[in-house]
C-alpha cells in the first residue's frame, strides 16, 4: 500500500485523533443520559449488560475515519487485477497416447475439459487461442477474447492419433502471440516429444522473449497402454519441469481428471491476473461514508450515540 | 451525684461521682490507685450507674448513597436518623458510630448530643463500624444502622448475630433507586458512585434481569439481617422518616 499524498493522511490522522480525543472527553463528560449507580460491579454482575454494542459503534467510527483519511491521502494498493492485454496460447497433445484411458474418461477428454476450466476461470478478456499437436501443430482457434467462441473450438480438437509434435506446438504459438503484453502458453500433454523441432530450444527462446510455458503432465504413474498398440503412454516429466523451468513458467503433475481439471483452472485464474498498483481512493471513500452512515444510523437505532 | 436525677443511680457506669475509703465488697476494679497512693489508704471511685437510653446510629455517608433518582439517598438516610435522634428523651445519650470513632465523645446528653451526632463525620467504613459497635457501646443500647449495604462482607452474618445479642438493633436497607424499574435504554453510560463506569448496551432483557437482580438483593439481605435478629426496614428515597417509622410499624402523619 503506498499513498498519493502522505502529508494529507498524516493530517487526516490527526483529524481523526482530534475526533476520537473529542469523542471520549464528551463520552467522560457529565450528561443528562449519564447514571450515577451506587455499584458498577453488582449491575454488571446482575444485568450482564452486553458491552461489545458500544464497543462495535467506536470500532464503526474508527474505521470509518481511518478509511476517509486513507482515502484523503490518495491510497494505492497493490491487488490482483486482470490482465487486459493478456493472451494465452492453450496447446492440447492429441498425440495417440492420449487415448489412453487410465485418466477417466481418456486423457485427452479430461484435458479438454479441463481446458474449458481454464477458459472459464480466466479474466474477461484475457485473449486466448488454441492449438492442438500430434505429429505436428494446428491452429484450431487464434487468439480471441471472445470465451464462448474459444470454448465452442474446443469441439474443433481432432481425436487422439499420432506423434508427438511439442516443439512444433510451442513454435506455432510463440509465432501467433503479439510481440508485447503479458503473453505465455499453457501446453497439456502426456508424452514424450519424439517428431518436430527440439522443444527445449524454442522454451530458452520463449524464456528470451518473457513467454513462460506451464507444463500440465498427464497420466498415472503406472500409466497404460496406448490403444489400438503395444506402445506403453509414457510421460517424460524431466523434460516437460525443464521446458516450464527455462521459459519461466511452472510444471504441474495431474494423474486424474479431477486434478487436472483443478490445475488449469487454477492456472486461468493466476495467469490472468496480475498485481498492479490501482488507485483505491474511491473504494476507502465509499467505504468510510457508508461506515460512518451505518454507525451512525445503528447508534440512533440503538437508543442514542453512547 | 448522690440522690441525683431519677435517670441515675449509683453503680456501673461511667460518670464519676466521689471517691470514698474502700469497704470490703466494693468492686476491686473501682479502686482508685492514684487516689490510694494520696492518701495511703484504700480509695473507691464511686461512679453513677447510667439508666437513660443510649441511641446510636452508623450511617453510610459514602458516595455509594450519593446516588438518587431525584435526591441523594444520604438524604432520606439522614432524615430517618434525624427522626431516631428526636426521639431521645433529656437523659438519652445520642451518639454516631463512625468507623472506629464514636461521635460525640463528650458527656453530651439528650438534644444536644442528638445534634452533635447528626452533625458528625468521619471516614465511613461498615466493617470497622459494625466493630466499633460491638464493642463500644453499652449493652441494651438502640442502634440504628442505615444504607445501601452493598460492603457488607458475606462473613458478617455473626458479627450482625452478636450486635443483635446485644443491642436493639435496626437495619434500613436503602431501596435501590431504580428499584420499579431501570431509567435508561439503549446504549448506557454508567458512573459507579465509588469508582468504575461502565458503557453498554441495556435492551429489556437486560432491564428485566435488573430488576430481577435488584428484588432479589433487597431480599437476601433483609433475610440475613432478620436472621441475626435485626429489625428491618426499607429506606426508600422518597421516605426518608415514614421509612423508618414504618420498620417500627408506626404511621407518620406526614411523610419524609
Amino acid at each position: 500500500m503506498t499513498l498519493l499524498h502522505p502529508l494529507r493522511f498524516a493530517l487526516a490522522l490527526l483529524i481523526a485523533a482530534a475526533l476520537v480525543f473529542l469523542y471520549t472527553t464528551l463520552l467522560r463528560r457529565k450528561t443528562a443520559h449519564d447514571l450515577a449507580y451506587s455499584s458498577i460491579a453488582f449491575f454488571a454482575a446482575a444485568v450482564q449488560p452486553r458491552r461489545w454494542i458500544p464497543q462495535l459503534l467506536d470500532a464503526g467510527w474508527m474505521l470509518a475515519l481511518l478509511a476517509l483519511a486513507f482515502a484523503l491521502g490518495g491510497v494505492r494498493l497493490t491487488a490482483p487485477m486482470p490482465v487486459r492485454d493478456g493472451a494465452v496460447f492453450i496447446c492440447i497433445d492429441t498425440s495417440g497416447s492420449m487415448a489412453t484411458t487410465d485418466v477417466s474418461p481418456t486423457r485427452a477428454a479430461a484435458a479438454l475439459n479441463a481446458a474449458r476450466a481454464f477458459i472459464e476461470e480466466s479474466a474477461p478478456g484475457t485473449r486466448i487461442g488454441l492449438i492442438s499437436f500430434s505429429a505436428g501443430a494446428s491452429m484450431i482457434q487464434p487468439l480471441s477474447s471472445d470465451h464462448a467462441l474459444v470454448e465452442a473450438a474446443l469441439g474443433q480438437i481432432p481425436p487422439p492419433n499420432g506423434a508427438t509434435a511439442i516443439g512444433d506446438a510451442l513454435r506455432l504459438a510463440a509465432s501467433a502471440l503479439p510481440e508485447s503484453g503479458h503473453r505465455l502458453i499453457v501446453l497439456v500433454t502426456d508424452g514424450v516429444n519424439n517428431t518436430g523441432v527440439d522443444p527445449l530450444e524454442v522454451a530458452e527462446w520463449l524464456g528470451t522473449q518473457h513467454i513462460p510455458v506451464y507444463t500440465i503432465g498427464i497420466g498415472t504413474p503406472n500409466g497404460g497402454y496406448i490403444p489400438g498398440s503395444e506402445d506403453e503412454a509414457t510421460i517424460d516429466e524431466g523434460a516437460l519441469r525443464e521446458y516450464a523451468q527455462v521459459s519461466g513458467g511452472a510444471y504441474a503433475r495431474a494423474e486424474d481428471a479431477t486434478q487436472l481439471h483443478d490445475a488449469l483452472a487454477r492456472l486461468g485464474r493466476v495467469t490472468s491476473f496480475a498485481k498492479q498498483r490501482v488507485d483505491a481512493t474511491e473504494g476507502f471513500t465509499v467505504a468510510g461514508v457508508a461506515l460512518l452512515v451505518v454507525t451512525f444510523l445503528t447508534g440512533l437505532g440503538l437508543g442514542r450515540f453512547g | 451525684m448522690p440522690g441525683g436525677s431519677p435517670t441515675s443511680r449509683r453503680g456501673d457506669g461511667y460518670e464519676f461521682v466521689e471517691l470514698r475509703g474502700y469497704v470490703p465488697g466494693d468492686d476491686v476494679r473501682r479502686i482508685d490507685w492514684a487516689a490510694t497512693a494520696r492518701s495511703g489508704e484504700l480509695q473507691t471511685r464511686i461512679v453513677l450507674e447510667d439508666v437513660g437510653l443510649t441511641l446510636a446510629g452508623i450511617l453510610d455517608d459514602s458516595p455509594s448513597m450519593q446516588v438518587g433518582r431525584r435526591r441523594p439517598l444520604l438524604g432520606a438516610a439522614r432524615e430517618a436518623l434525624r427522626l431516631w435522634y428526636e426521639v431521645a428523651e433529656p437523659e438519652d445519650r445520642c451518639v454516631r458510630v463512625i468507623g472506629k470513632a464514636l461521635a460525640p465523645t463528650s458527656g453530651l446528653r439528650g438534644a444536644p448530643s442528638a445534634a452533635a451526632a447528626l452533625g458528625a463525620g468521619g471516614s465511613f467504613e461498615l466493617q470497622q463500624s459494625l466493630e466499633t459497635a460491638r464493642s463500644a457501646l453499652r449493652a441494651g443500647t438502640a442502634l440504628l444502622a442505615i444504607g445501601d449495604w452493598f460492603d457488607l462482607r458475606d462473613d458478617a452474618d455473626e458479627l450482625l448475630y452478636v450486635l443483635a445479642r446485644r443491642y436493639d438493633c435496626t437495619a434500613l436497607l436503602a431501596r435501590d433507586p431504580w428499584f420499579d424499574g431501570f431509567a435508561l435504554s439503549g446504549i448506557v453510560r454508567m458512573r459507579g458512585a465509588e469508582g468504575g463506569t461502565l458503557r453498554a448496551y441495556v435492551g429489556k432483557q437486560e432491564q428485566a434481569r435488573y430488576e430481577q437482580a435488584v428484588r432479589r438483593r433487597e431480599a437476601q439481605l433483609l433475610r440475613r439481617f432478620a436472621l441475626a435478629g435485626w429489625r428491618t426496614g426499607v429506606l426508600e428515597e422518597s421516605r426518608g422518616a415514614a421509612s423508618l417509622a414504618a420498620a417500627f410499624g408506626v404511621r407518620l402523619a406526614k411523610a419524609g
